[in-house]
């Protein structure tokens, strides 16, 4: 089934001016009635927690209410709907399939609202490469935009990963890499990006969304938006780094959405070739390297006063 | 000698507050005023020992009666620090005790070097 990937991410929140600044501030763009979007139309989507027109709550701390997967065409859409009729209630109005997974997590399906984007990537220039930036073109400049391209992937806690991974097969769903124990990262047929869904194992109280992120432009793009979030005085939780399990830069926040928000860069692909990997979840396995934000700073100041006379 | 934080002036009733008093560059506790009532707890929640609020000092709900971790979501009674709900239902946030003193100083009590050793 052609599912591309998240196209909304919908949530039920207890403070909307706050979210409503945070979300600008991490650099989505205020679309109104409550959607934030990033530059290809995919967004965040916040209501208050008590509006009715919300699917109920996960019954946890978490927020997330609804995700919105865009799928390439009507054709998919009926095949999503004849799959999920076979057992569980579905809906379908408004051209908006909506049901819950096997977990409890409220799901809606659409044509997909993503716009075509023709921007380029991080360019790079290397030593035994054909130059990427043209002569006198720069790499970096004070007021260089940083903004989400496209909503990526989303990260839940699920009390039962196995069944929960099974539910998303039947939509055709394939696990990319898998942390032993604790969950697989999920591919949807419409993309070859490494994962837009990771699951991690966790008591039922915990059920809900660890984190969800945007693909920014490249690495620069990541390190740039991050520390100017900072620099705004937002809290840092993890990060900048880069992940070993599809390859991606990241740095995550705490939020008042209930959840991470990352920015993330240059995520592996992959096509049905791949093995999928198997490895116990750890600091080695998450990460390659990681870093942490600090004030700039640079070695400067008078000369040493020399030895005296 | 005990480590001043503030008057309890500079303190906004019903609001919280960071504070770094070692200098490691990120806030390591939080206080919040309630009246002439002061709660102060490590700024770590139980789930990963990590920051808790969102942006410097926002710790609290928007009705400013819970305090909440924004890794997760993770609601705090205010006088218990108790977990309601959250990855850490059930574990406390742990307390840092402060001294208020008659002129309006408020210190912190010497223990707090170990309790957030």
């Amino acid at each position: 089934m052609n599912i591309i990937g998240p196209d909304a991410l919908v949530f039920g929140v207890d403070d909307l001016v706050a979210c409503r600044q945070y979300l600008i501030d991490y650099g989505l763009h205020d679309a109104g009635n409550g959607r934030f979007e990033a530059l290809d139309g995919t967004a965040v989507v916040i209501r208050q927690a008590d509006d009715p027109a919300l699917p109920p709550g996960l019954g946890t701390a978490s927020l997330l209410r609804e995700t919105v997967y865009g799928v390439a065409d009507t054709d998919t859409l009926d095949a999503i709907e004849a799959e999920l009729k076979r057992d569980r209630e579905v809906t379908r109005r408004d051209g908006v399939v909506r049901c819950a997974d096997d977990m409890g997590f409220a799901l809606a399906f659409q044509v997909s609202v993503r716009r075509p984007l023709l921007l380029p990537g991080e360019r790079v220039n290397a030593p035994g490469a054909e130059p990427q930036r043209e002569p006198n073109a720069l790499g970096l400049w004070p007021d260089m935009p940083a903004r989400p391209r496209s909503l990526s992937h989303v990260v839940y806690f699920v009390p039962d990963a196995a069944k929960a991974e099974a539910f998303y097969a039947r939509l055709g769903f394939v696990c990319t890499d898998r942390f032993t124990g604790v969950g697989p990262f999920l591919r949807p047929a419409g993309t070859m990006d490494h994962h837009t869904l990771f699951m991690i194992q966790t008591p039922p109280f915990m059920k809900g969304c660890e984190h969800f992120t945007f693909h920014m432009g490249g690495p620069t793009e990541v390190l740039l938006a991050g520390t100017r979030f900072v620099e705004k005085g937002y809290q840092s939780f993890w990060g900048p780094g880069r992940h070993k399990f599809g390859s991606n830069w990241f740095w995550y926040f705490n939020s008042p959405l209930g959840c991470h928000v990352e920015y993330d860069a240059d995520m592996d692909l992959h096509d049905d070739s791949w093995a999928p990997r198997d490895a116990p979840m750890g600091a080695d396995a998450s990460q390659l390297f990681l870093f942490q934000y600090r004030e700039k700073w640079a070695p400067s100041g008078p000369p040493p006063a020399g030895p005296s006379r | 000698m005990a480590v001043r934080l503030c008057r309890l002036n500079d303190l906004a009733e019903g609001a919280a507050r960071g504070f770094d008093p070692q200098n490691t560059g990120q806030d390591t506790l939080l206080v919040v005023r309630q009246g002439e009532r002061l709660f102060a707890y490590a700024d770590a929640c139980p789930h990963h020992g990590t920051p808790m609020a969102w942006r410097k000092d926002a710790y609290l709900n928007a009705a400013g009666d819970r305090i909440v971790c924004s890794a997760h979501g993770a609601l705090f009674e205010m006088t218990s620090g108790r977990c309601t709900l959250g990855p850490c239902l059930g574990e406390a946030l742990t307390p840092v005790p402060l001294i208020v003193h008659d002129n309006g100083e408020v210190h912190l009590a010497d223990t707090f070097q170990e309790t957030c050793a």
